[in-house]
């Protein structure tokens, strides 16, 4: 048969390599923005529910990294849609999700859900810095000055009565914003588990799953980013701190795991039609990924690192890292993995991420766009420390012994 | 006994709650609730397809006609109908293939480009593919913005329009009936040439069958072939278990088929 | 007024602005028909872009208008359920000639339409796979006159030898 020329380049075919009997029509359609998509919106959550420790549970240890968590979850949430702009084949229609939701769809709400979970954090953020808001207003000039005056809203009242009702707000705030996190992200799982073509994906697990591994990738991404920029700033680090956030994130990650396993136990026990290729995709072609990346280095190292006692600041920072790597993971395998089995179940699709922008395509879904999404978070936190006082909580090493002495009273009361 | 008024209403209310939900239960003995869970097909009267794989020699016209008719670029590897070759060797393995979606037809035995003797052949046949414009498309179900949507008379369509092309309802599609349209690039299926059928014609796949394997016609149409055989003969569908309740029928399906 | 309402004043001005937003861009003809918002919320006018879609395939009584021998010795032969347009529509530009009428323009029938004379056109219903049905009569293609065109010596339209 004659090979025709490469006329028209379908939409996919540039990364996508087909084994076996695939549908003609058959591509990765959704590839690495669908990656990085709940995986920011997951390190949102998470990020969030750090900071609402503090404010709602009462765990005062966690002072420092309160404000950190919460302006980093902001960050992070202003980048969670972006990978889909990237991904849309016609991205200047994004908003017709607004004009036309069709609400059967599980996309539809993203906006909505999206847009009520930024006013919540926005409010916070607002009402936490007030005070900080309010003074540079009056001190600054200039640019930087008109912004703290925008950002004031007009309003001035720093009395007493005000930040005592600032504070209680933004404790019913972090309240309330708990089950908003939760529901944002336990609905991008939703959004994969309601797609019951794939059988990797069709569980009703999906959400909490998807919620589990949001939380220990947002505690980990903090504990990370939180001793990286403080040993940067050669500024002194509460342990306390740092092993109260490797508890909450042990605790986490043991449930994750359990749901992760409990999913895969099922699939295998019950072994429907798509057992056969599902056992072929995680114990032979995702074998590394799932078993020993996403598995071994991304949950059982940290886990074991953690549960030993007197983790330090190296132990803590090596174990949250490999956690965020193996959320990552998880995402990439739940992702990539579940579409590389074709729909025919009678083959396999692998992904070829495009490294160079040889075409639209292969720079929208290429390597640098990857890149540039995973480094704008920080660059923003970056940012929003220019004109909050993001890191400047922190306890000095007195604080850090009362608080020590605190919680060990606490343990052994219980 | 005295009975205090009280006392004979919340009685009362008890007997009349205790009498009436046992009676709505009797409600599904009804003979039309209890006659049958099964229908083979919609209520509508809408348009159906049928596919007899017996007579399919995999010569591709279909797929050529389809690509031509609805300006779908003839390289590009997508197509909205496409014929599949299922070829089931002695030893029980099975080897399926479409070589770019049999545009170019099937000229020889090579399935998956294997040399493959004709005495280890236990069984071979042709599937034709397209769009089963489910009576509950999954499709439409995940659409957003409502851009694809199905008409009254049952055919599924895309509004090129308005679509933002997030690719949910190709991930949704059993079938994978779906793709992106290499110049439009938004989401795009067959429509049952739905500019020919408004106008009486047959679809162009249907027409440019030489065999008579493809026929299209309306259901709950007495006059119509398609809900003749239907009603007649054994037809079965792809994947029922996805419950999109598919309205193209096919005759000879076999197990191997997916 | 407290500050704590000015965040929320800030809230619903966002909400006016969207719901204005929509009032400005959502088409107009955007509902969902009879009733059903599952699966027929759509823009309605969608439908007659379909409708409106170019008719291509005009079928053998268009060709039959100017060529009306040609079909009746098609009608009679092995070949009468085969339509003149599927072996004449050409998907290769090179193929394409009909060249004493231009068709686009006199007729605005939008197909290439030429003479495609390779054994890959015949090969498509004739080659013999041992699987195909027996509804057409099938050669070897490997040792049935290797080499050399079908139509040297079938007349394909009659469906004999020439």
């Amino acid at each position: 048969m004659s090979e025709p020329i490469e006329g028209h380049l379908v939409h996919g075919a540039i990364w996508t390599i087909k084994e076996l009997y695939t549908y003609p029509n058959e591509y990765l359609y959704w590839t690495v923005h669908i990656v990085i998509y709940p995986f920011l919106t997951g390190l949102v959550a998470g990020a969030f529910v750090l900071s609402s420790l503090y404010h709602v549970f009462g765990k005062n240890e966690l002072r420092p990294v309160s404000k950190f968590a919460l302006v980093f979850s902001l960050a992070l949430l202003i980048m969670a849609p972006t990978p889909l702009l990237f991904h849309l084949t016609k991205p200047w229609r994004a908003l017709n999700t607004m004009l036309t939701p069709h609400f059967y769809s599980a996309i539809s709400a993203f906006i909505f859900v999206y847009l009520t979970y930024m006013s919540i954090v926005v409010a916070e953020v607002w009402f936490v810095f007030r005070p900080f808001i309010v003074q540079q207003a009056r001190e600054k000039t200039g640019y930087l000055g008109l912004l703290y005056k925008v950002l004031t809203l007009g309003s001035y009242d720093v009395s007493e009565r005000a930040l005592a009702l600032d504070h209680k707000i933004s404790k019913i705030l972090a309240a309330v914003g708990i089950p908003a996190a939760a529901l944002l992200h336990g609905y991008v799982g939703f959004i994969f588990g309601s797609v019951k073509t794939v059988p990797l994906w069709k569980t009703p697990l999906m959400p909490f799953i998807f919620l589990m591994s949001a939380v220990i990738s947002g505690l980990a991404i903090c504990i990370a980013t939180y001793i990286a920029v403080m040993t940067f700033k050669k500024t002194y680090i509460c342990l306390t701190t740092v092993r109260s956030m490797g508890k909450t994130l042990t605790l986490f990650l043991i449930i994750a795991f359990l749901l992760e396993s409990l999913d895969i136990v099922f699939h295998a026990y019950t072994a429907e039609e798509f057992w056969a290729i599902l056992s072929e995709i995680i114990f032979h072609r995702f074998s590394v990924n799932i078993l020993v990346l996403q598995w071994g280095l991304g949950m059982i190292v940290p886990l074991v690192l953690l549960l030993i006692p007197n983790a330090g600041l190296i132990r803590s920072f090596v174990a949250s890292c490999l956690v965020v790597f193996g959320v990552f993971m998880m995402r990439w395998d739940v992702v990539i993995g579940g579409q590389s089995m074709s729909r025919s179940l009678a083959g396999f699709m692998k992904f070829k991420m495009p490294i160079l922008p040889t075409s639209i395509d292969a720079f929208r879904e290429g390597l640098i766009v990857v890149i540039f999404l995973l480094v704008m978070p920080f660059v923003l936190l970056y940012v929003f420390n220019k004109v909050l006082p993001v890191f400047r909580d922190i306890f000095t090493e007195e604080e850090c012994e009362i608080h020590t002495k605190e919680i060990s009273r606490k343990e052994a009361h219980t | 006994m005295s009975l205090s008024r009280r006392d004979f209403l919340r009685m009362g209310f008890l007997a009349v709650c205790g009498t009436v939900i046992p009676l709505g239960s009797l409600e599904i003995l009804k003979p039309e609730a209890m006659a049958s869970l099964v229908h083979p097909y919609s209520k509508r009267k809408r348009w159906a397809y049928v596919v007899d794989t017996t007579k399919c020699v995999g010569c591709g016209m279909c797929v050529k006609a389809c690509k031509l008719e609805n300006e779908i670029p003839f390289n590009a590897d997508v197509q909205r109908t496409w014929v599949e070759r299922y070829v089931q060797l002695n030893s029980g393995e099975v080897i399926i293939d479409s070589p770019r979606g049999a545009r170019y037809g099937y000229t020889s035995n090579d399935p998956q480009g294997r040399a493959v003797e004709q005495d280890e052949i236990a069984k071979g046949f042709f599937v034709p593919k397209l769009c089963n414009h489910c009576e509950k498309p999954s499709c439409v179900q995940v659409c957003p913005v409502g851009a694809t949507y199905a008409t009254p008379d049952g055919v599924v369509l895309v509004d090129r329009k308005w679509c933002i092309g997030c690719g949910y309802c190709i991930t949704n599609c059993p079938y994978f009936a779906r793709f992106f349209h290499p110049v439009v690039n938004t989401a795009d299926k067959c429509t049952f040439c739905y500019h020919r059928i408004t106008k009486g014609l047959n679809p162009a796949c249907v027409q440019a069958c030489p065999f008579g394997v493809r026929k299209f016609g309306k259901l709950n149409d007495p006059d119509s072939e398609v809900f003749k055989i239907i009603n007649t003969e054994r037809v079965a569908v792809l994947k029922p278990e996805f419950g999109n309740e598919p309205h193209v029928f096919y005759i000879g399906l076999d197990h191997i088929v997916r | 007024m407290s500050h704590a309402w000015r965040p929320v004043a800030v809230v619903f001005g966002v909400i006016l602005c969207m719901m204005f937003f929509r009032m400005l861009f959502k088409p107009s003809d955007f509902k969902a028909a009879n009733g059903d918002y599952k699966y027929q919320y759509h823009r309605v006018k969608s439908e007659d872009d379909w409708k409106s879609f170019k008719v291509k395939h005009m079928g053998t009584e268009f060709c039959a208008e100017c060529h009306p021998d040609k079909i009746e010795i098609v009608k009679g032969s092995g070949h009468s359920t085969v339509k003149c347009e599927n072996c004449h529509a050409m998907f290769e530009p090179s193929k394409k000639g009909h060249e004493k009428v231009d068709l686009k323009a006199t007729k605005q029938y939008l197909l290439d339409i030429g003479i495609d004379r390779s054994r890959e056109l015949c090969k498509r219903c004739h080659a013999k796979i041992s699987y195909r049905p027996q509804v057409v009569k099938m050669i070897d293609p490997n040792t049935h006159n290797q080499g050399i065109e079908c139509v040297n010596c079938h007349d394909v339209h009659r469906t004999s030898f020439k």
